[in-house]
């Protein structure tokens, strides 16, 4: 419990500034377009459904490469840090959902009040089951690499194969390689496979980091 | 301030003793706790007290429960005797083969002995 | 805090650092632990603080310490703050951990040593000297009072007042919180006073586990006419050997009897102690082929 509380307090907190920080400069990067030309999609929606995964991405892997070892050296076990990292990615994932709908609301406002266009963007449950699963595999990505070095490479194609699913339900995220199509096969179903993708790279990360060695680290 | 070639708990129970001789501890004087000792020599807590110990075994220090060591009333005379059954054997042999041996004439020690006696003392 | 290591082994790749290693301390000590570089002391250290899956046991007050919550408590392993910080922290931060994830975490203590090392709460842990970062691991392992405390090279970069600051605060801290402290070292000389055990490792084996005091007495120097050496040193355990003409000098380690030390005096030898940095270095030499 201490972990998992010292991980909220202390990273999501930093990660709303870091969302706050982007929405400021979305903000003034949109109305310094319109200014030339007239506006046509929503900043906000290329921030979170583009930028804000890979950020999520690294949180992922901060937590694994960076957290870890330093939470073994405080005499923690690697359960009980995953335990509470796993915790950690859904209250974080949710918190960036929500304020990446806040986000919507906000600007839909403004959008309205200058009279710009405002295209479509995704429920913030998509954005929540997209950031959770980004988050997941930046964790297996890292637990991969720290315990097999260059073999860690092979956790890139499985994590591309358990994201590439998660951003169907959201416009503006970037269509399918080769099947395009297949997004409006199963509607709201989709999301199932996210949670999917989420359990499998939680439980590839815990399969590797169950027992990884923590190496001496020299600064 | 140590040596490190012989054991340090032997080393402080000379130290001690040399005290106890020169008068500088008196009988029934309180000694330094262990921790005192171990803080002030920058030494293991333990070493201190293995010397404390075998200061204890050979009488020269008391123990207080719950207050700390003491000089025995008795050491100073035991230490004293200790010292003159061993000082022939241990200072006048080994000064008398090293005069011998750099070519002073045991006259001269004599001598020089019999002034020392002659300025009361030192 | 009893330690007991059955058949450790640890290896990296085909390199075997540390090589069915089985020792036990009975805890409550400030224990050496004394070996070359490259001898296993890292690594045994690892294990014991349960960085790696050990292969063989590796116990604390007769619990497994790998993956073991309740035994992973106890053990705080140092080595400079690598382990304990991300370079990027500030120190403020680097103490937050310790505040955060250890129970037994004393903050007043930590801001004590803070101040007394002279470190900068705002400045990175990356930033700050060698000397200030070994100085940060220590304030770290001190302050997390853990019953089993390991500070690996601890005094690395240290001049030399931060050094006698670092034995007093450790010294103090272990009388008032008595605990198992391990730490490695090559600077033998000037710790040696304030150890209580030592062991001491070479090529990931334990090649003795002693008293320091009792280890002290063991050396013994027997210097004189090279044939006379010879026969007195004849089936006794030989460290090392040098002559200068006909005078030879040889260490020899065990204790003597009271007939061999007759024999000496027949012999006209002289006997004389033997440092314990000596002694380790002879004990670990690869060249003296004697053991």
């Amino acid at each position: 419990m201490k972990i998992f509380r010292h991980l909220t307090t202390s990273l999501l907190l930093f990660c709303a500034m870091v969302a706050a920080g982007a929405f400021a400069f979305a903000l003034v990067v949109t109305f310094v377009v319109s200014a030339f030309r007239s506006v046509e999609i929503s900043a906000w929606n290329v921030v979170t459904s583009q930028i804000a995964r890979w950020f999520l991405f690294a949180i992922g892997v901060y937590v694994i490469h960076n957290l870890l070892p330093i939470a073994v050296a405080h005499g923690r076990t690697r359960r009980e840090f995953l335990l509470a990292a796993s915790g950690f990615t859904v209250v974080l994932a949710l918190g960036m959902a929500l304020l990446g709908w806040l986000g919507f609301l906000v600007e839909g406002g403004i959008y309205s009040l200058m009279d710009w266009n405002v295209d479509a963007h995704g429920s913030p449950v998509a954005y929540f089951l997209m950031f959770l699963a980004w988050c997941a595999v930046g964790m297996f990505c890292a637990a991969a690499f720290d315990r097999f070095g260059a073999v860690g490479v092979f956790s890139v194609p499985i994590g591309l194969v358990l994201v590439v699913t998660t951003t169907v339900a959201i416009p503006g995220s970037g269509t399918l390689p080769f099947i395009r199509d297949i997004p409006a096969l199963f509607g709201s179903s989709w999301h199932l496979v996210s949670v999917v993708a989420f359990v499998a790279a939680l439980a590839g990360t815990w399969a590797i980091a169950r027992d990884m060695p923590v190496r001496l680290r020299t600064m | 301030m140590f040596d490190d070639r012989s054991p340090i708990y032997r080393q402080i129970a000379d130290r001690i003793k040399a005290d106890v001789l020169s008068g500088a501890l008196k009988a029934d004087e309180q000694v330094m706790s262990t921790n005192q000792y171990a803080s002030y020599y920058r030494i293991n807590p333990a070493t201190a007290a293995k010397a404390f110990q075998q200061l204890v075994e050979e009488q020269v220090l008391y123990k207080k429960r719950g207050i700390g060591m003491f000089v025995s009333a008795q050491a100073r005379d035991m230490l004293r005797a200790q010292g003159r059954e061993t000082f022939f054997g241990e200072v006048v042999d080994p000064m008398v083969a090293e005069a011998l041996a750099i070519g002073i004439p045991l006259a001269d020690v004599i001598r020089r002995i019999e002034q020392h006696e002659n300025n009361g003392g030192v | 805090m009893r330690i007991d290591v059955q058949g450790l082994t640890v290896r990296y790749g085909d390199v075997t650092a540390i090589d069915d290693m089985s020792f036990s301390l009975s805890g409550n000590k400030i224990y050496g632990l004394l070996g070359r570089n490259g001898s296993g002391k890292t690594s045994l250290m690892s294990a014991l603080a349960g960085y790696r899956k050990p292969s063989g046991s590796v116990q604390l007050d007769g619990l497994p310490v790998f993956e073991n919550a309740a035994a992973m408590r106890q053990v705080c392993l140092v080595r400079h703050t690598a382990d304990a910080a991300d370079k990027g922290d500030k120190v403020s931060h680097v103490l937050e951990y310790g505040a955060a994830w250890r129970d037994t975490w004393d903050n007043d203590y930590a801001l004590e040593l803070i101040d007394l090392f002279g470190i900068g709460m705002g400045t990175k842990a990356g930033e700050l000297s060698l000397g200030q970062r070994s100085a940060l691991g220590v304030v770290i392992g001190l302050a997390s009072r853990s019953p089993l405390t390991m500070l690996d090279e601890a005094h690395l970069g240290m001049d030399t007042p931060t050094r006698y600051a670092f034995y007093d605060a450790l010294l103090h801290d272990f009388m008032e919180h008595p605990r198992t402290i391990i730490i490695s070292t090559h600077l033998i000389e000037e710790l040696a006073s304030l150890l209580e055990e030592v062991l001491i490792i070479d090529s990931g084996r334990l090649v003795l586990q002693e008293e320091a005091d009792v280890l002290r007495s063991r050396g013994t120097e027997v210097t004189g006419n090279a044939a006379d050496v010879d026969e007195f040193t004849a089936g006794l355990t030989v460290l090392g050997e040098k002559s200068l003409g006909r005078t030879k000098a040889a260490m020899v380690y065990g204790a003597l009897d009271d007939e061999q030390l007759v024999r000496a005096r027949q012999l006209g030898l002289e006997l004389g102690p033997t440092a314990l940095q000596d002694l380790f270095v002879h004990l670990t030499d690869p060249v003296g082929g004697k053991r």
